[in-house]
């Protein structure tokens, strides 16, 4: 079997083909938003927002609803909780997210675990199962994904300033406050929109990785989201095809892409690259 | 002569404790004013609350650009800033226009016109396509102050802009200085350096939470001026240099002066 009829024979299964769109989705949105991610360096409070979802999720499950639905009320509620208490000062912020974000994936683990088939669909939860992506999955997170990359075009001037210096935005009378809540939103709603292809245990790796990987590779704000956007994508479908051939859950497959493509990036990437360092301390030296 | 800046009987407090008492001065178009105290003095507390950026107790605070409310550019202290994020010198100073513009609008060319036009003025053309991870100190401050210049401001608040700069590049600042002073523009500069603010600028003022004095350079750096602002520390020799003996609480350059 050739490589093209190894890339093509998968495609006979519709579920194969929502795999495909649905890695699309999720490999542009996560390195769009994840861009801020890791500028702003909120990788823990990405991390613990896709965590404290999954209460929502069990919910859901639990009444047979969509997982969907669930997932994003609860993602909602707690990016604007986390908003909320980054601005109390009694606590650090930091701490104030690891109770609550572990006290919300405690009880969405005690939720799941009363169910007879716990350990299959809590996998499926944790880990991914793009496979699993159903007709009704693909067109709620189409129209949610659209709509995340809608905002980030038409707030890209500002969001770009705020991200940047804050306190020169306050001066120049942007609503940092308004514009920090609508990027919370925004990470909420792409966790939401993942969570199927990824899980929740690995969330953050695809918020961070592809961006990061862009990060190394440009020099504008808006090449590091569409190479990262690139990066992402690829990472996705080959994770959605090494999940195919190899039965390893989707998420794992996915983020194991990601880091390789960053482990390149990292030891090669143009002036920044590792390599570039030794081969020239070995030529000066 | 019209003012550009007045302060009118300013108090401003953070949690309970008054961090500036009373001030009151006002400053022309074009001036150079250094702002110059001890540490804790207050000075980044002015700059800040002439931005608008803290609540005012009590007094106000004027910006005019002939008689009309004018924006203010900023340059705040240097480390607040992520040096390595993925931008251009070009659209650091694009990001002055962002207020101008409004939502949903995207650069027009005049926009951009003004952005080369600010590059232009402060040196700064050719690294226009430059990351600013990739310019030195004394670049990123200009391309911060071109920013300012792309807001169309008419007076800069520069809070301590020397730091950390070496000698070449703090001569090109002020020598720019000198030539935003042909286009009315009128500059506050905060600086622990005394000597520097008597060799450079129109105006000092003094300040220690209250405003000391203010006036120009020479009759405001008296013995008695510099006592009642530095404690007791500070001396005043001869015609041309300034000592400061043991600055409150401070560190590094720009606190002991022997003969300038």
């Amino acid at each position: 079997m050739d490589l093209i009829e190894l890339f093509l024979a998968p495609l006979r299964y519709p579920f194969m083909w929502r795999g495909l769109i649905a890695s699309l989705m999720v490999g542009t949105l996560c390195a769009v938003v994840g861009t801020y991610v890791v500028l702003r360096g909120m990788a823990f409070l990405g991390d613990a927002l896709a965590h404290a979802i999954l209460p929502g999720v069990a919910v859901a499950y639990l009444l047979g609803q969509p997982l969907f639905w669930g997932a994003l009320l609860m993602g909602l509620l707690t990016a604007v909780g986390i908003g909320f208490v980054s601005r109390r000062a009694e606590i650090k912020e930091d701490t104030a997210i690891g109770i609550l974000f572990a006290a919300s994936f405690a009880l969405g683990i005690a939720l799941l675990s009363t169910v007879q088939s716990y350990s299959v669909d809590l996998t499926h939860i944790l880990f991914g199962n793009i496979l699993g992506v159903s007709d009704q999955d693909l067109v709620l997170t189409g129209a949610l994904g659209l709509f995340v990359l809608l905002v980030v075009v038409l707030l890209y001037k500002e969001l770009l300033v705020v991200t940047f210096d804050p306190l020169f935005a306050t001066t120049v009378g942007l609503p940092t406050t308004a514009l920090h809540y609508t990027l919370l939103v925004l990470i909420a709603l792409t966790i939401v929109v993942s969570i199927q292809t990824v899980g929740v245990a690995l969330m953050v790796a695809m918020l961070v990785t592809p961006a990061t990987t862009a990060y190394l590779l440009t020099r504008k704000m808006w090449q590091m989201m569409l190479v990262g956007a690139g990066c992402g994508v690829f990472s996705a479908v080959a994770g959605l095809y090494i999940s195919f051939y190899t039965n390893v859950a989707s998420g794992s497959a996915v983020v194991l892409v990601s880091t390789a493509l960053f482990l390149l990036a990292m030891l090669f990437a143009p002036r920044r690259g590792m390599v570039w360092g030794w081969a020239g301390r070995r030529r000066a030296g | 002569m019209t003012a550009a800046l007045q302060v009118e009987h300013v108090s401003v407090s953070y949690n309970g404790r008054r961090v500036l008492e009373d001030i009151t001065f006002s400053v022309q178009a074009g001036e150079r004013v250094a702002v110059v105290g001890p540490n804790g003095a207050g000075k980044s507390t002015l700059f800040r609350a002439i931005l608008g950026l803290v609540p005012l107790e009590a007094g106000r605070v004027q910006v005019l650009d002939a008689g009309a409310p004018a924006p203010v550019g900023y340059l705040s202290q240097r480390l607040l800033v992520d040096w390595r994020f993925p931008v251009t010198a070009f659209d650091v100073v694009m990001m002055g226009r962002v207020g101008k513009l409004g939502w949903l609008k995207w650069y027009s060319r005049r926009d951009k016109e003004a952005v080369w036009r600010a590059l232009e003025m402060v040196g700064m053309r050719e690294y226009a396509d430059s990351p600013i991870s990739e310019l030195s100190g004394g670049q990123q401050q200009r391309v911060f102050i071109a920013r300012a210049l792309a807001q169309e401001a008419k007076l800069l608040l520069l809070d301590e802009p020397f730091t950390g700069l070496d000698l070449p590049s703090q001569e090109a600042i002020l020598r720019l200085m000198e030539e935003l002073r042909a286009q009315q523009i009128t500059i506050l500069f905060s600086t622990h350096d005394l000597a520097l603010a008597l060799e450079h600028f129109d105006q000092l003022a003094l300040l220690n939470r209250r405003l000391i004095a203010y006036g120009p350079p020479r009759t405001v750096i008296t013995s008695e001026n510099l006592s009642r602002a530095y404690g007791g520390k500070a001396l005043w020799r001869g015609d041309n240099y300034v000592m400061v003996l043991g600055d409150i609480e401070c560190c590094g350059e720009g606190e002991h002066h022997g003969p300038h």
